[in-house]
């Protein structure tokens, strides 16, 4: 049996752990060193969603930005959910990340969306505040996770592949 | 020079050595893919972008991942995508009708360019950010800081202001009580019980009165200083006065209590005497309160017009650890258990200071401590505005005088014009401030003797004005603030003189004996 296959982009601004959340995700594996994504890297797993199946998610670890720019664009064509990450310790991250969904609507109108609020391992010094992700989870799931330590990682991405089943 | 693209030769040799140079920077892969992704030809070092040959499927289905969900029909192009083995790469999909057409070009020289701008780009970012955000803290925690050392400011202003009230307060029935006992003191043919049961109101009057003194000298060493008031004390008197008040407590606690005075100098001592005080029953009451049996022995030495004074006690001791910690204000160790604020020593310190004096320590747990004081004799330039070496008295030289008191509070008034009156000075009273200026000005007085607290307008802006309609008599002021600022500003107002309550008899009389002289300290 062919197993679904879907595609995923990490959208966020620079720094807020989207490579670290990947690679949290795919290798269980963490640097506390930063390095700058430039263009793209694409990984791939299989996720099970229990009862609901399994389904490959094909994520494109995109370069941080805080606005779509063509290139960027051209990253998105074809993904069917989004992961949008924002860092707990920067508030404007968070905007930036809403930015972002509303950017790449106009490309990809009914593409799920879940938002990762990173850095749980700093939660003493989030700026983001908790009645701010109680409205935010009024629109779509909202998860807080630690690239760090790996809470939340593996709950984020099934929490989309459970939206992405056919 | 023509430079479009329509007009190059691309057989030239120029084009060819482009083309060569482009071709060896991209290092080119071409995968060929028919329509259900087999791969069917390639041109290229395929192991350059990570691809094994030999497991074509597996290098399919990679590139498949790229395409997912994208039209297949139209030309893709991908930059920078990061190949399995790490090798970033420019990906282009060339749609055919018979399949894919898949173009790989190295851009691992391009992509480590921009990483390394970008990458200085987003931590420069990153730790301005930080840096915005620690200055921010920084600027929200000053002002927290600021807010709270206004709040703290105005408890503190609060305090001292509750505590001075207090302090007026019992300095006002204190000089009525002072007063009385002089005047009951001065009576002739007392029995015995009586001059005995006067001596205990005046020795438990001081006690009190020292009790409230520490408490105001703790409010106000932060604020400002003290008015020094050096007279010339009695030794032998103090000393009494403190047998007389701590023998009965030693005497109930089972200790040996000794007062001893040596008087090695003639002259007497000018010192500030209800600071001295202050100093020896802080230091005696301590003594007693911690020596639960044995001594404590308290030893005078006037000479060479210094007071050494040294309380000693066989009582529990202090701990060298501690010997620093008990000057400081509200701090009781714990190894003292009882009562007390743990103001006493703290102010011991201060009034040592105040009056240029040294403090010493030698303390043993567990067997007893010595309290060391030496202090200088205090000449005219550290006096205040009355503190002048005792005089002769001459009770009868206000006759023919006249004064005018104002004081609202009738046992003062009484007081005074019992004083005065046997002085010989003639008297009149009134009780504010506005019924002062109307009499001084109707019928000059040669003495104003005026309270500086008093119901409606203050005794100062009464001498104010009238000293600003021309009067000319003496002002004696009397004010229970005893500091240095109250006393500029009763002088700046136009007085002649500043006396605090309780008053000191002696010191009242020879005022008013300057102010009967028409000597004017101004």
């Amino acid at each position: 049996m062919t197993v679904a296959a879907r595609k995923v982009c990490m959208l966020g601004d620079f720094g807020v752990g989207k490579t670290s959340l990947v690679t949290r995700f795919m290798r269980n594996t963490f640097s506390d060193k930063y390095l700058t994504t430039v263009g793209v890297k694409v990984d791939s797993k299989l996720v099970d969603c229990a009862d609901q199946g399994s389904l490959k998610l094909v994520l494109w670890d995109i370069a941080g930005n805080s606005a779509l720019d063509a290139l960027n664009m051209s990253y998105l064509r074809g993904a069917s959910g989004l992961l949008l990450v924002a860092d707990g310790t920067r508030e404007a991250s968070l905007r930036t990340a809403i930015d972002l969904l509303l950017q790449s609507r106009s490309l990809l109108a009914d593409a799920q969306a879940v938002l990762i609020i990173n850095k749980l391992d700093l939660v003493e010094r989030w700026e983001v505040l908790p009645s701010t992700l109680v409205e935010l989870r009024q629109s779509m799931p909202v998860i807080e996770t630690s690239a760090l330590s790996g809470d939340g990682v593996e709950q984020a991405f099934t929490e989309l592949a459970k939206r992405l089943l056919p | 020079m023509n430079s479009t693209s329509d007009s190059m030769d691309f057989s030239s040799d120029r084009y060819q050595r482009i083309a060569r140079a482009l071709f060896e920077r991209a290092q080119p892969l071409l995968l060929e893919f028919d329509n259900h992704w087999r791969l069917i030809d390639l041109h290229g070092d395929a192991a350059r972008f990570g691809f094994d040959v030999d497991n074509a499927e597996v290098a399919a289905r990679q590139l498949q991942d790229l395409f997912l969900g994208m039209p297949l029909d139209q030309s893709i192009d991908l930059p920078f995508v990061e190949m399995p083995n790490g090798r970033s790469t420019h990906v282009q999909l060339l749609g055919a009708d018979d399949g894919f057409q898949v173009l790989l070009l190295d851009a691992q020289a391009e992509h480590e360019r921009q990483q390394t701008q970008q990458q200085t780009g987003n931590e420069a970012a990153l730790v301005s950010y930080q840096k915005t955000k620690a200055i921010n803290q920084l600027r929200q925690i000053r002002s927290e800081l600021e807010q709270q050392r206004v709040r703290l400011q105005e408890a503190n202003a609060l305090k001292n202001a509750l505590i001075a009230t207090l302090s007026h307060d019992f300095r006002t029935p204190l000089t009525s009580i002072f007063g009385y006992v002089h005047l009951l003191e001065e009576e002739s043919g007392q029995s015995v019980s009586t001059q005995h049961g006067l001596r205990a109101l005046r020795r438990n009057a001081n006690y009190l009165f020292t009790l409230a003194e520490n408490l105001l000298e703790y409010a106000r060493a932060d604020t400002r200083s003290s008015l020094l008031a050096p007279v010339a004390i009695d030794l032998a008197d103090v000393v009494e006065d403190l047998q007389g008040m701590f023998e009965p407590m030693a005497r109930d606690q089972g200790l040996e209590f000794s007062i001893e005075l040596k008087m090695i100098d003639a002259t007497p001592a000018l010192l500030d005497e209800l600071r001295l005080r202050q100093i020896l029953v802080n230091l005696i009451s301590n003594a007693i309160r911690y020596t639960a049996k044995g001594w404590v022995k308290v030893h005078l030495l006037w000479n060479d017009k210094t007071l050494s004074i040294e309380v000693s006690d066989s009582g529990i001791g202090i701990a060298e650890e501690f010997q620093e910690k008990i000057f400081v204000a509200f701090s009781r160790i714990a190894q003292a258990p009882g009562s007390g604020a743990g103001l006493g020593l703290s102010i011991v310190k201060r009034l040592v200071k105040q009056m240029l004096g040294t403090l010493e320590l030698q303390s043993t747990l567990g067997q007893g401590s010595s309290f060391r004081i030496v202090l200088p004799n205090l000449d005219k330039s550290v006096a205040g505005e009355l503190e002048k070496p005792a005089e002769p008295l001459f009770p009868n030289s206000g006759r023919g005088r006249s004064v005018l008191v104002v004081d609202d509070d009738p046992d003062i008034t009484f007081l005074l014009e019992a004083l005065l009156t046997d002085m010989e000075f003639q008297v009149r009273v009134v009780g504010d401030a506005g019924a002062a200026v109307e009499n001084a000005l109707a019928n000059p007085p040669d003495i104003l003797l005026v309270d500086v607290e008093l119901p409606g307008l203050s005794g100062n802006t009464a001498v104010f004005r009238l000293r600003a309609k021309g009067y000319q008599g003496y002002v004696l002021t009397l004010s229970a603030t005893p500091t240095e600022e109250a006393r500029k500003v009763a002088m700046n107002a136009g007085a002649d003189a500043y006396l605090t309550k309780p008053l000191n008899i002696e010191q009242f009389t020879q005022a008013m004996l300057r102010a009967a002289l028409g000597s004017r300290e101004r």
